[in-house]
């Protein structure tokens, strides 16, 4: 019967690695490159900080410099994640990145005019 | 290390295993420079997982530095393609 610790540990574990498995196949359905950050950036940092947080309760107890490195992860990925998310949508909308055609609202586009109305849905 | 935990651990271990495969899919697949990046970005964070996952199921701590360190070189290479890609140079 497993204790009460370790179903704690198998939870975090199976929870992160549910969400990481969903920005997968978040990557792999949706339409174009801004829908698919959405699924990466998102479930992806939870999936994985909840990973990084079931290997620091498993070592919590035997060596205890896992958690120092755990909590630095999770910091950085929690730190860089949207950044990096940030920088690569923007890159992606400045260089005429076809657009799904089921997108309701563009509201980048006022700000942006230079970008040609037909790239739209050019998949 | 508990059976109980050790089974719990193929099993994320498994389902790493199939996501990383769709990564490798849109990774190759992929029409644009963007989206290989983003599945480059969702490909480090498998790893992440996976490192994880091997560390508890082998009760050693030894390759958890990997952790912290590829959550830092992952934003380097996204950073660096988007830069690439925004204004065609790195530096």
């Amino acid at each position: 019967m497993p204790s009460a610790w370790e179903v704690l540990i198998a939870t975090a574990l199976l929870v992160g690695t549910f969400f990481t498995a969903v920005s997968c196949l978040g990557l792999l359905r949706l339409p174009d490159v801004f829908c698919r950050m959405h699924a990466a950036g998102k479930a992806g940092t939870l999936g994985v900080c909840l990973v990084i947080v079931a290997a620091m309760l498993f070592f919590i107890a035997s060596d205890w410099s896992v958690v120092l490195r755990g909590g630095l992860a999770i910091w950085f990925q929690l730190l860089t994640t949207p950044a990096a998310t940030h920088l690569l949508a923007r890159a992606s909308y400045l260089t005429q990145y076809p657009i799904t055609e089921r997108t309701a609202v563009d509201e980048l586009r006022t700000f942006l005019p230079s970008r040609p109305h037909e790239t739209y849905g050019r998949e | 290390m508990s059976p109980f935990l050790a089974s719990i651990c193929q099993l994320c271990l498994a389902a790493l295993l199939v996501s990383g495969a769709l990564c490798i899919h849109r990774l190759v697949v992929g029409p644009d420079v963007a989206d290989r990046a983003v599945a480059l970005d969702t490909l480090t964070m498998v790893f992440i997982g996976v490192i994880c996952t091997l560390c508890m199921l082998w009760s050693s701590a030894l390759y958890f530095d990997a952790v912290w360190i590829l959550t830092l070189v992952g934003f380097l290479s996204s950073a660096a393609i988007a830069r690439y890609l925004e204004q065609g140079r790195l530096f």
